[in-house]
């Protein structure tokens, strides 16, 4: 298909590092939709918005406008694939926008690297863009699947960051501004072929974000095990969601409370590119879900 | 001019600043003849609301170097019966043909000064007040420097007016006999109630087939637990009853024209498909009409929800809400019925039913109207984050209502809707979208959550042995008579109160039990509080009609969509529109015994013009210069109170004004592009005057 809306596509840490597949499907599966994602290059760290936000916001402001003005050189709106990122560039970039102090004085920073924030671009979700119908749609999504993946129960995790702070958020496309009970992920995860399934607290944080999880791991990992009782009490296949982060926490979080808490789950995560991926005929071996830490191996038996 | 250039902040500099007119300005002419104006200028210290700030020797000083005053006088309150003997005396022995007071704002004592003027043989119309009290020595106590320098402004200003007032009389116009009440409920029914009780003819119109509101819905009132049903009937039946009372259920306000003491309104009465029995009689069917034996009922294939029971118990296409409906008369929904004629059949020689019937167009006189039209429930389903109508077990206060009820769907037994179980932990969740500052809820209290929260813990304990209650609350609000004493009562029985509100509202799958979360901010932890039933105590909002009935009759509304009064404290039952009230709920969330408080005073308040049998009308219409207007209609459009019209006069096009319907607000004189259009006591001449005194100290 020709691609028709193109963007610069930051990448984040998380997903190039520990989860090419996610980096790997984003591009292929984009360009089957009609979204060309091109490379943001010299981008860094978003930062954090945890790690660094919560030390010192000017640090934070001046990195993720270094990378915004990135895309500004390019002329082209930011896609990316982490809630984090998310936070981050969208914010900042929001931020600035609107605030002509805050922009003077990050220009500042900016100045030493014969840099300045222009405000000419904006900052999308990739998610979000799927599932806009103006960009691409859950129709255009559904026609894309070669492999549907029938039989399976999918639960969804939107994390925090995409949706929240609701006031602060200004989404383009409609239905996804709804923070308590959002169901536009569940629209694209049914694109697919399987069964959305409802859980108990699904909105309720991964675990990871905000720092916790750099901070006090058992805590953080004691709000995965509540989601992940949740999850198990609905029979999920598997667990989708668009946080790089997230897929840290809920994947390798299972092997670390399984040694910490003794309790074994097993319930392969994949971020929704991913599933995007297998469903329009990816190889796993191509996703690289070999590098998962939880084996998505039963999940790959009921669709392959 | 000059000197006003360097007028500002000091003092020294103000002295010489506080500019003497150099001319007068032109007379004001009386009968053809011109008038030299003689001002008296009377300025009140308001003990030290206003000498505290204000220095009121060097005010009176200087009010008599302005031009056009005669005399200058102050006094401690010129409201009190020496300080307007002040003024009748000083219009006699000064000859002055016009009066300024420089006290408070107009709200409040134009009317006394106008009484004032009047008895020293004045017009009313030649006063003109200076507020030097709300506007200045209020918000600049701190600077009384400064506000002595506004006072000598205001004052000069009002002084360029009062030497240019004219006469005025005011209109008076007739008032017919009649009153129009909007809605149905306990306090429409308590105003029509009171207005018949005094000898005037009311219209009641209803939109719904019966009367009594949300009040027929509830099972008990707090906080002296009387069946809400028990106490309402009586006023239902005299209703029905009262011969002064025309009661037209099942109705919409389609029109409005006309002005106090003159409105013409256009009542739907919308097609019931039954005939009453006179309506029966009228058609010559000798005997028939509806009788409310409800034979029609059982044979209706149509099964809808009861709006009345929240949906939760069925209804037919013909139906009536409950047995104790007024008036009993059977009601046929259209958007449901499938015209089979079963009904006709089971009605038999009645032939009370008619499947043709159309909708009616009333015309109605009356001389004032109320709208007493209540309130909605707002759709708490949009606080996503409690689950209602997602979650089984989450309901509203409204169900729970006609739940608890013994003549409810449950026969008065409460149980989750889940399962059909009792519930042994009852979580009720107060300020379920009232107090809500995000956007998605209502800013305001909706007032009476409270307290019948507290009334539902108390049935639950009447009813369920061993029930555990739960009040999520941000603060208990029981501010009437006997609230704080019921409030402790419940706490007695064993009501648990947890100060927080509610985050979140989780349902187990399994059990369809909910978890429901919050901070305990009196303790300052955490809680996870697992129940059988949660009840929303759900905000109010105004009903889904109010805008459409409200542009009808002109009347205004706050920013939160209730109807808005003419003043919060003052007036409250009245409205910018003349002759039109408010009563109930529709003004702002209000408990029973305020609602029908509100209702007698706007019958009180309504029947007033009615009884007088005639109204004054203020005089500060719009006049139409004849000789300078062109026709062009411009005006007509501008106008939001529908008074202008254009007229054929001497072979062209001019404009008239319906003086009872012209609030003088002015839009069409400031708009009229040839200057054709004078404003009673708001002239051209007279605003300039206003102006150049401030800008030029009086220089014309």
């Amino acid at each position: 298909m020709e691609a028709t809306h193109k963007y610069a596509f930051f990448l984040g840490c998380i997903a190039p590092n520990r989860y090419p597949g996610i980096e790997s499907s984003a591009i292929k599966t984009s360009r089957k939709l009609g979204i060309e994602l091109v490379d943001l290059k010299g981008a860094s760290c978003c930062p954090a918005p945890g790690a660094f936000g919560s030390i010192d916001l000017n640090v934070w402001y001046a990195m993720a406008a270094r990378n915004v003005v990135l895309a500004e050189q390019m002329k082209t709106d930011i896609a990316l694939i982490c809630n984090g990122c998310y936070k981050s560039i969208w914010e900042v970039n929001h931020k600035l926008k609107k605030n002509k102090d805050l922009r003077d004085a990050v220009n500042e920073v900016l100045k030493e690297i014969d840099m300045e924030f222009k405000g000419t671009v904006n900052v999308y979700h990739l998610a979000e863009l799927l599932f806009d119908p103006k960009i691409c749609g859950v129709e255009k999504i559904r026609a894309s699947v070669t492999n549907p993946l029938k039989g399976t129960r999918i639960a969804v995790h939107y994390g925090c960051h995409l949706l929240k702070p609701r006031k602060e958020r200004t989404w383009v496309a409609p239905g996804i501004g709804e923070t308590e009970n959002p169901m536009w992920m569940e629209e694209m995860v049914a694109a697919l072929g399987a069964e959305p399934v409802q859980y108990r607290n699904k909105m309720q944080c991964c675990g990871a974000g905000g720092g916790v999880r750099g901070y006090d791991i058992v805590h953080s990992l004691d709000i995965t095990n509540e989601k992940m009782i949740n999850l198990m009490e609905v029979k999920a296949d598997a667990l989708t969601e668009v946080c790089p982060f997230c897929q840290l926490q809920f994947d390798r979080g299972q092997i670390e409370i399984q040694e910490k808490f003794g309790v074994t789950y097993g319930l392969p995560v994949l971020h929704y590119n991913e599933l995007l991926g297998l469903a329009q005929g990816m190889s796993p071996q191509e996703l690289g879900l070999d590098l998962h830490g939880i084996s998505c191996e039963p999940f790959l038996q009921k669709v392959l | 001019m000059e000197a006003k250039k360097e007028a500002p902040v000091k003092q020294e500099v103000k002295k010489q600043a506080a500019p003497a007119p150099k001319q007068a300005p032109a007379a004001a002419t009386v009968g053809g003849k011109k008038e030299q104006p003689r001002i008296g200028v009377f300025i009140c210290h308001c003990g030290t609301n206003i000498a505290g700030s204000i220095d009121i020797k060097e005010v009176e000083a200087y009010a008599k170097t302005i031009p056009n005053v005669a005399h200058a006088d102050n006094y401690q309150y010129i409201c009190s019966t020496p300080g307007q003997k002040k003024i009748t005396d000083a219009i006699k022995e000064h000859k002055l043909t016009g009066t300024v007071v420089a006290a408070c704002s107009p709200r409040l004592h134009e009317p006394t000064f106008r009484t004032a003027t009047k008895e020293g043989g004045l017009n009313q119309f030649r006063f003109e007040m200076a507020n030097i009290r709300e506007q200045n020595s209020w918000v600049h106590m701190h600077d009384p420097e400064g506000a002595t320098a506004k006072a000598k402004d205001a004052i000069r200003i009002a002084v360029a007016k009062a030497s240019l007032l004219q006469d005025l009389t005011p209109k008076t116009v007739p008032v017919e006999r009649a009153a129009l009440v909007v809605g149905a409920g306990v306090a429409g029914m308590q105003a029509a109630l009171d207005l018949a009780a005094a000898g005037i003819k009311t219209y009641l119109v209803e939109k719904s087939p019966s009367i009594g509101g949300r009040m027929s819905q509830l099972d008990k009132t707090f906080p002296t637990l009387d069946c809400s049903q028990c106490i309402l009937t009586p006023k239902m039946v005299d209703v029905g009853r009262s011969p002064n009372i025309e009661l037209m259920t099942y109705s919409d306000v389609e029109a409005v024209e006309g002005y106090i003491g003159n409105f013409d309104v256009t009542i739907r009465k919308k097609a019931h498909g039954v005939l009453t029995m006179p309506e029966a009689e009228a058609k010559g069917i000798s005997g028939g009409g509806c009788n409310g034996c409800g034979d029609c009922e059982p044979v209706c294939p149509v099964i809808k929800p009861n709006e009345f029971e929240m949906g939760m118990k069925p209804r037919k296409a013909i139906y009536i809400y409950h047995p104790q409906v007024v008036p009993l008369l059977y009601t046929i929904d259209w958007d449901s019925c499938i015209k089979c004629g079963l009904c006709v059949t089971a009605c038999g020689d009645k032939k009370a039913i008619d499947l043709e019937q159309k909708d009616e167009f009333v015309k109605i006189k009356v001389g004032t109207a109320i709208l007493a039209i209540g309130f909605d429930l707002f759709p708490v389903e949009n606080k996503k984050e409690w689950g209602y109508k997602r979650f089984e077990n989450v309901i509203t206060s409204l169900e729970f209502e006609r739940l608890i009820c013994a003549s409810g769907p449950t026969s008065g037994h409460l149980i989750r809707p889940s399962d059909g179980e009792t519930p042994k932990r009852v979580a009720f969740v107060l300020c379920a979208g009232s107090r809500d500052n995000t956007g998605i809820g209502k800013p305001y209290c909706s007032r009476f959550c409270c307290m019948y929260s507290l009334k539902h813990a108390h049935q639950i304990y009447e009813k369920i042995p061993g029930v555990q209650s739960y009040l999520f609350y941000m603060d208990i609000r029981s501010f009437g008579k006997m609230y704080e004493e019921f409030y402790y009562r419940i706490q007695d029985e064993g009501a648990k109160f947890i100060r927080g509100r509610v985050a979140n509202i989780l349902e187990d799958p399994a059990t369809k039990n909910l978890h429901v979360y919050t901070d305990d901010t009196l303790l300052n932890r955490p809680v996870d509080m697992e129940v059988d039933l949660v009840v929303l105590a759900s905000a109010v909002e105004p009903s889904w009609d109010t805008t459409r009935t409200r542009k009808l009759f002109g009347v205004s509304c706050s920013m939160d969509g209730w109807l808005l009064e003419a003043h919060p404290k003052l007036n409250p039952c009245g409205t910018t529109t003349a002759g039109v009230f408010l009563a109930g709920v529709c003004q702002g969330p209000k408990d029973i015994p305020d609602a029908v408080a509100s209702a007698e005073g706007a019958a009180s308040a309504a029947s007033i013009p009615i009884h007088k049998g005639e109204v004054e009308l203020e005089p500060y219409f719009a006049q139409c210069i004849e000789e300078k207007c062109a026709g062009c209609g411009m005006c007509v459009n501008l106008c939001p109170f529908t008074a202008l019209a254009l007229v054929e006069k001497d072979g062209r096009q001019v404009m008239e004004v319906t003086e009872a319907k012209c609030k003088g607000c002015g839009t069409c004189g400031g708009f009229c592009p040839g200057g054709a259009i004078w404003m009673n006591h708001f002239a051209t001449p007279q605003i300039v005057a206003q102006i150049d005194a401030f800008l030029l100290g009086g220089e014309q």
